[in-house]
């Protein structure tokens, strides 16, 4: 459990200090740029909660078995809530006038964990960067891009237009949106689940055997990239757009449904030891030699 | 005594969410993950609409009223379900008439609507004939969506501009999909499509209540 001051109380306090002076130079916006620093002693898979409407939430690992939350506040009038419950540290903004422009609710976060710590971050506006933490993530936002470096666990990412990229990530990935484009790069998962309506999915790296590739939009760019020594089996359908291919496919042993109209493009690579599905309702599937 | 499988679980599931909870179907729940989860999501169901205050979110009465019924008359959903379909739908039934209705606002009426959807199962059993008259549900949603919308008029407005285009994406996505089926009624990855667009729908729906309501 904590021993400081809860981070509300000092931020008020510490707001006092920079807002007086701040007010005599600059007679405008109510700007802060108060930094506050909480940390928190945690045991073996700690559990994170992150709710900020608005600004930027960062997460790096640590070797420390402790959670230090560094939080910066646009203005007084939004104000950073955290709290300790046995191994789970909760950290929320909100705002304190009811009548707070939406704009003056930025608050910025640094936050260390360690390696196996549970994540859950909601972040409406802003942006979501990750890295190194190995525990199971669940990300939500409507505009704030994502980007997840060297994750692990069971990785969950729902955006409604915000972007998210995934590098060196392993575990399993479920990600949706709507027009968000994914980025999936140098992967080391075993399952991938990715579906964005008009955004952009590009795949970059190996397909690991006996692993579960499938990739949907409806419009937009599917691009798969993918090395000679491959071994995958292959479905990659779009109902009104285009399949351009590169891999050199045998045919595929397995039945498939074909679909009355559309481009559907089925076979094996080698041997044929990962899954990949690739599906499209009028975007465009591109299959291509990696680099 | 023979162990209790999936389908025989779900057989009971109604009677389980009621409280009568046998032994047998205490033993599957802690050897089958997937029914599990199925049990925690209706609880979570359930206890978000003991919970949900009246004021925030008033859909209109005519979404929660008819959706069944007109889900049924679109052929979206079959009227004589069997398994877990049936008994889910029996559930969700007993808890629209237990619960007041003032209460099945916001998010839960999104999620009743994403789980009617759900509902319809397999792109065969929506669409029976050549004809798909989607258009009334759409209309229905969009009822919900007005009032989703409503809630968020004091959020970020770059949020707001984000979610309303984003809406204009998926209803966009209904309406080719719409024509896709229409098209080409046999088509089960159109269907698929569609089905999908209007999961997004509800989802989405479900985000901007959830947003609205936490203000």
């Amino acid at each position: 459990m904590s021993t400081q001051a809860p981070l509300r109380s000092q931020l008020q306090r510490k707001s006092v200090g920079v807002l007086v002076p701040g007010l005599l130079l600059m007679t405008a916006a109510p700007a802060l740029a108060d930094r506050l620093e909480q940390h928190f002693k945690v045991e073996a898979h700690p559990v994170v909660t992150v709710h900020n409407p608005t600004g930027t939430v960062i997460v790096r690992a640590w070797t420390k078995s402790e959670v230090m939350v560094v939080a910066k506040r646009a203005t007084d009038r939004v104000e950073v809530d955290t709290e300790q419950n046995g191994n789970r540290v909760e950290i929320m903004t909100r705002q304190i006038p009811d009548n707070a422009s939406p704009n003056d609710l930025r608050a910025d976060f640094e936050i260390s964990v360690p390696e196996d710590t549970e994540l859950q971050i909601h972040d409406d506006s802003g942006g979501v960067d990750v890295s190194n933490v190995l525990g199971d993530m669940n990300v939500e936002t409507i505009a704030a891009d994502v980007a997840l470096e060297d994750a692990a666990g069971y990785l969950t990412v729902k955006t409604v237009d915000g972007a998210f990229k995934c590098l060196r990530c392993a575990g399993r990935i479920e990600a949706s949106s709507i027009s968000g484009n994914f980025q999936f790069i140098d992967l080391r998962s075993f399952h991938v689940r990715a579906q964005t309506s008009e955004g952009n999915i590009l795949f970059k790296g190996e397909f690991l055997p006996n692993g579960i590739y499938q990739l949907k939009n409806y419009s937009g760019v599917i691009e798969v990239r993918f090395a000679p020594g491959d071994s995958f089996d292959l479905s990659a359908t779009s109902l009104k757009g285009k399949v351009n291919n590169e891999a050199k496919l045998t045919p595929s042993s397995h039945r498939h449904f074909l679909p009355r109209f559309g481009n559907a493009l089925f076979g094996t690579m080698n041997t044929g030891r990962a899954k990949v599905e690739l599906s499209s309702f009028d975007g465009t599937i591109n299959i291509l030699k990696r680099d | 005594m023979a162990r209790m499988n999936c389908n025989e679980f779900w057989n009971q599931l109604e009677q389980w969410m009621e409280g009568e909870r046998p032994a047998d179907a205490h033993a599957h729940l802690r050897g089958c993950s997937n029914c599990r989860e199925l049990v925690e999501d209706l609880d979570s169901i359930r206890e978000a609409s003991r919970s949900a205050e009246l004021a925030d979110v008033d859909p209109p009465e005519r979404v929660w009223l008819s959706l069944r019924s007109q889900l049924e008359r679109e052929n979206l959903i079959r009227s004589e379900r069997s398994g877990w379909a049936a008994t889910l739908s029996n559930w969700f039934g007993g808890v629209l008439s237990a619960v007041p209705r003032p209460t099945l606002a916001g998010a839960y009426l999104v999620a009743l609507i994403a789980v009617s959807i759900a509902l319809a199962g397999p792109g065969y059993r929506r669409f029976n004939g050549a004809e798909v008259p989607t258009q009334p549900l759409t209309a229905q949603l969009n009822a919900a969506e007005q009032s989703a919308v409503s809630a968020m008029m004091n959020a970020d407005p770059a949020v707001t501009s984000s979610l309303q285009k984003n809406l204009a994406i998926v209803d966009n996505y209904i309406a080719l999909c719409e024509k896709s089926v229409q098209e080409d009624p046999e088509s089960e990855i159109a269907r698929d499509y569609l089905y999908d667009a209007y999961q997004q729908k509800a989802d989405l729906l479900a985000q901007i209540t959830e947003r609205g309501d936490s203000r």
